[in-house]
């Protein structure tokens, strides 16, 4: 193949590689992105694309969170083009008892999250289409909402027009390392040199650290999507239930399901989410597609007559203790891991790339990224 | 407990034999009489060797041995070590069938080319116009004409004319030229050529003309562009002859629908021209030991080998031997089948045909420049993340009539061959059918 | 000869042979158009005839997106486009 060798290569052409791409080379640098599928292959082309601050506890996630939820804005003035990008808010339902809610939402008020406690009749004016009997939930106005395949195809493309370059349909394989620093990556289409390597293939990060001589304890946490018919305006917010933020930060390894529904531009409603430790096990689960069904119309009765259309399932890039990995390998230098974003990876984006690239310039940055470092498993055993 | 999922041809003919045999056997089907797209079973429209029908019908319909579930759309199924569980919609009610043995005879359907004008009101199937007459006894329009590739087109013409329809003509893609290249499958199945005298004298009858290298390559709501095209379906010349018609007819074979034995996870493979069938042994049995699967849906080959398929499965599920003459016979109709695939092939130049503007996804409204688009700003690079990106396959339809032609345009586009895994990918979906939140959420509660 | 069945579509009546399709009964008296399209407007009727494309879909007795080739016709069902 006949390609420049760059300045960087970023591995993974999903939302986290993009988002990385991009900023590296606005900071000045040729990127080759490499991927051994197409552009939102992985992970990015199974998910939803919410952009929260309402599921997370006061903390080093929700900082760059907050901070990723602006930066997501100023992505779409940058790249230009429209992946439907759109502020539009959350809603969050206690189903029993409300206390443990109020008092999340009172922690994030504190760490600078909009949070509105919100009663019934307020509640059932943002929607009108939830069961009369829910009566008390918090608002977010801050959470949004974006295509995700479409943003990493529109920013790929933003790279591209400014010199960045694509590999497609290149599995990486090995490095060429020498004295622990990075000197290129071997990919099934050649070999590509380069002083500094992003590894961003999302739940595939720990195989390519591997590939490294190094090592990453990130696996596959499994998902299921539906997907209805196009149906009339029902659902104006994300709306989900309470108990969704405390299995979003369970480590138990069972299944969890709570109910996530959202309409989306094209009229279909997504209802999600399930989580489930159990590989890559791609197998359908119509146990979990009835329990997820069954949550959405108790939020929504009206959705009992809204059909499915599909279902689909993806696998999110899980860490130990549920913070994504950013920032340079232990062992082997000008290798930078930006990977593990678990069910938030299309929300946390924009942040992690602006913490790598500063990292990598040795740039101040708008936040502490320590909590992120892949020292914290330096030495840990797999 | 046995059970079947089709009840056209090689369902009933799998039933028949079981209970031939002296064994129970369920038959499920979603259509609300048994026949599938074949034996539509209206009194007043005859066709070649319709009373055939007549020997399945009268040993499966009433036998005690049979039960006979219609209506019925199967939406999905899933299994455990010996049992496989059909969960089925019936007037809106779901209910589970369990059984130890499946027969799978779920058909196929039309293959669709689009071309400008396919989305206007008066362009469908022929299977279509087809089952309109046959089971509906409604005629498709006043002024017909068909186009596409393949020996269907015949028995459709020739149903419309008796029914009273102006069929203005019958375009064919493909030179009858081809058949020369088949000696043995026409010398081992001679009843075909007596097959073919019946509607050589029925077009004459009706007069009813055919045209050869020829296809519709525009509709505009009253009438058709006809355009001369090579045999790779490039266009030779376009617009050769404009006809006047209500009602446009086009279909380019069938697809086998796999859905089902996919959702169950029955391997799968390419075959030569592209379309996705099952893999079965000489008994019909599928990768699954308890799964066996007959008819249009191992390989388009029409009702004859559908009936041989379908008798071969219905003996191998009870454990009968088969004979050899069965098998023969089934071998002999594979190597027609064969022989068909050579003759009507659906050459790649069709995309030729397509403009920008073309609509090449009906459900969400795709056009090809959309498609194209993706593929040229957007990278993608197979159906799909070009339907990420466009939404072409996402609608109701589930892609069943587009994706396979959205993965051969990007596969043009980008000068490269459409993987098999591609197209094992682009047909098969999580579910059969649509269902309802409420319902999927009540689960089943009684049988 | 069937019986005949009467319903409505869009608020017409109409009526058709017992056991025809909605799709079906619909075409027999004259009407071409089933819908009109989410995104362009455009009609749509009965293409697939089998229950596979879903051009045909319509609300029957309040029930979104029916494959009318698929239904019978019921006596006194109410059809109507679906939006
Ligand atoms: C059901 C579900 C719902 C979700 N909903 C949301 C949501 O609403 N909001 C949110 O923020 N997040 C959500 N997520 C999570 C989000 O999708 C992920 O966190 C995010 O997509 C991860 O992006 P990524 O770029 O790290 O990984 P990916 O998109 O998986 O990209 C990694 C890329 O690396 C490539 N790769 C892997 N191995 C190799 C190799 N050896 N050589 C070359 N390339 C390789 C892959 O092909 C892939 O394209 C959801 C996830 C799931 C499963
Ligand atoms: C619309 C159409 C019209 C045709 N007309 C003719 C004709 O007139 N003459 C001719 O020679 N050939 C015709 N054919 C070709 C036809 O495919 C074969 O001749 C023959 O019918 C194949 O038999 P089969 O048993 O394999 O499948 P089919 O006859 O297609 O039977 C399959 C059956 O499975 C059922 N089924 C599928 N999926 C499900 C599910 N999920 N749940 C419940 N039931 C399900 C269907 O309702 C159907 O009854 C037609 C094909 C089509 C598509
Ligand atoms: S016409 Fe295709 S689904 Fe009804």
């Amino acid at each position: 193949m006949q390609k420049n060798n760059p300045d960087a290569i970023v591995i993974g052409a999903g939302i986290v590689g993009a988002c990385s791409a991009l900023s590296l080379t606005n900071a000045g640098l040729k990127v080759m992105i490499i991927d051994r599928g197409s552009v939102a292959s992985g992970t990015t082309g199974a998910g939803e694309g919410n952009i929260l601050v309402s599921d997370k506890d006061p903390g080093p996630e929700l900082t760059l969170a907050l901070k990723s939820r602006d930066l997501w804005f100023e992505l779409q003035e940058d790249v230009g083009d429209s992946f439907e990008l759109e502020a539009k808010g959350g809603v969050v339902v206690a189903r029993h008892d409300s206390s443990a809610l109020m008092k999340l939402a009172e922690h994030q008020r504190a760490a600078g999250v909009t949070a509105e406690r919100v009663n019934s009749a307020e509640l059932h004016k943002l929607e009108p289409y939830l069961h009369p009997d829910l009566s008390e939930g918090v608002f977010y106005p801050q959470d949004a909402q974006c295509q995700p395949m479409l943003a990493a195809a529109r920013i790929i493309q933003t790279v591209l027009a400014r010199g960045g370059q694509l590999v497609s349909q290149a599995r990486v394989t090995g490095f060429e390392i020498s004295e622990n620093t990075i000197k290129g990556v071997v990919t099934s289409r050649g070999t590509f040199h380069s002083p500094l390597v992003v590894n961003a293939s999302g739940t595939w990060a720990g195989e390519i650290a591997t590939l490294a001589g190094s090592q990453l304890p990130i696996a596959p946490r499994k998902g299921f999507i539906l997907v209805t018919e196009p149906a009339p305006q029902y659902i104006f917010h994300k709306v989900y239930d309470s108990d969704y933020v405390a299995n979003v930060a369970s480590s138990d390894a069972d299944l969890q399901t709570s109910t996530v529904v959202e309409g989306t531009r094209s009229g279909t409603i997504l209802i999600g989410a399930s989580r489930e430790r159990i590989g890559f096990d791609g197998s359908m689960n119509f146990e979990i597609v009835r329990k997820l069904a069954a949550q959405a119309t108790s939020l929504f009765p009206v959705l009992r007559d809204v059909q499915l259309l599909r279902v689909y399932r993806g696998f999110r890039p899980y860490a130990p203790d549920h913070l994504p990995v950013i920032g340079e390998d232990s062992l082997i230098s000008g290798l930078w891991h930006s990977a593990g974003h678990e069910g938030a990876g299309i929300g946390l984006a924009p942040g992690s790339a602006a913490l790598i690239t500063d990292a990598i310039l040795g740039r101040d940055s708008f936040m502490d990224a320590q909590a992120f470092s892949p020292q914290r498993f330096a030495g840990a055993r797999l | 407990m046995i059970a079947i999922i089709g009840a056209g041809p090689a369902g009933l003919a799998a039933a028949r034999a079981i209970a031939l045999a002296g064994f129970a056997v369920t038959v499920i089907d979603a259509a609300q009489k048994p026949g599938g797209q074949y034996w539509r079973h209206r009194s007043t429209v005859d066709g070649y060797k319709a009373t055939r029908s007549e020997k399945y019908f009268s040993t499966v319909m009433g036998n005690p041995l049979v039960t006979y579930i219609n209506g019925a759309q199967v939406w999905s199924a899933t299994r455990s070590e010996k049992s496989i569980y059909i969960n089925y919609l019936q007037s809106g009610v779901e209910k589970r069938l369990t059984c130890t043995d499946l027969i799978l005879t779920t058909g196929a359907y039309d293959r669709s080319l689009p071309f400008t004008g396919w989305d206007k009101p008066g362009s469908m199937t022929p299977g279509a116009a087809q089952a309109l007459l046959k089971g509906h006894g409604v005629i498709a329009g006043k002024s017909i004409v068909i186009s596409g590739t393949g020996p269907f087109l015949l028995p459709v013409a020739v149903g419309l004319a008796a029914g009273g329809a102006k069929v203005e003509g019958v375009f064919e893609a493909n030179s009858p030229l081809r058949w020369l290249r088949s000696p043995l499958a026409l010398l081992l199945n001679p009843e075909k050529a007596l097959e073919l005298l019946y509607y050589l004298k029925q077009f004459r009858r009706y007069s009813i003309p055919v045209r050869f290298g020829k296809a519709v390559t525009e509709f505009t709501g009253h009438s058709v562009r006809i355009s001369d095209v090579n045999s790779d379906m490039t266009i030779k010349k376009t617009n050769v002859r404009e006809i006047d018609c209500n009602v446009i007819a086009t279909g380019w074979g069938f697809v086998p629908d796999i859905t089902l034995g996919g959702i169950l996870g029955c391997n799968q493979v390419v075959d030569k021209d592209g379309t996705v069938v099952f893999s079965v042994d000489n008994n019909q049995r599928s990768s699954i030991e308890n799964i066996w699967i007959a008819g249009e849906a191992t390989g388009i080959g029409g009702s004859d080998l559908a009936l041989a398929e379908g008798h071969i499965a219905g003996l191998s599920v009870i454990g009968k031997r088969i004979p050899f003459s069965l098998n023969f016979s089934k071998f002999r109709k594979r190597l027609f089948a064969r022989a068909l695939q050579v003759s009507y092939p659906v050459n790649p130049g069709w995309k030729k045909w397509l403009n920008r503007q073309t609509l090449i996804c009906r459900c969400e409204e795709v056009s090809c420049g959309q498609i194209l688009d993706s593929v040229e700003e957007l990278k993608a690079e197979d159906a799909r993340t070009s339907k990420l990106f466009t939404r072409a396959g996402m609608g109701l339809c589930q892609g069943r009539i587009c994706s396979r032609n959205v993965a051969e345009i990007i596969g043009e586009s980008k000068e490269l061959r459409v993987s098999d895994s591609e197209r094992i990918a682009y047909s098969n979906r999580p579910i059969a059918a649509p269902i309802s939140l409420g319902t999927l959420g009540d689960g089943i509660s009684s049988k | 000869m069937n019986s005949k069945v009467n319903f409505t579509f869009n608020g017409t009546q109409y009526s058709g042979e017992e056991g025809q399709s909605v799709a079906a009964a619909l075409l027999n008296s004259g009407v071409t158009s089933l819908r009109s399209t989410r995104f362009n407007g455009e009609p749509r009727t009965i293409f697939c005839g089998i229950g596979i494309c879903f051009d045909c879909v319509v609300k029957i007795d309040g029930v979104a997106n029916q494959r009318a080739c698929l239904i019978a016709i019921t006596e006194g069902s109410q059809i109507e486009s679906s939006q």
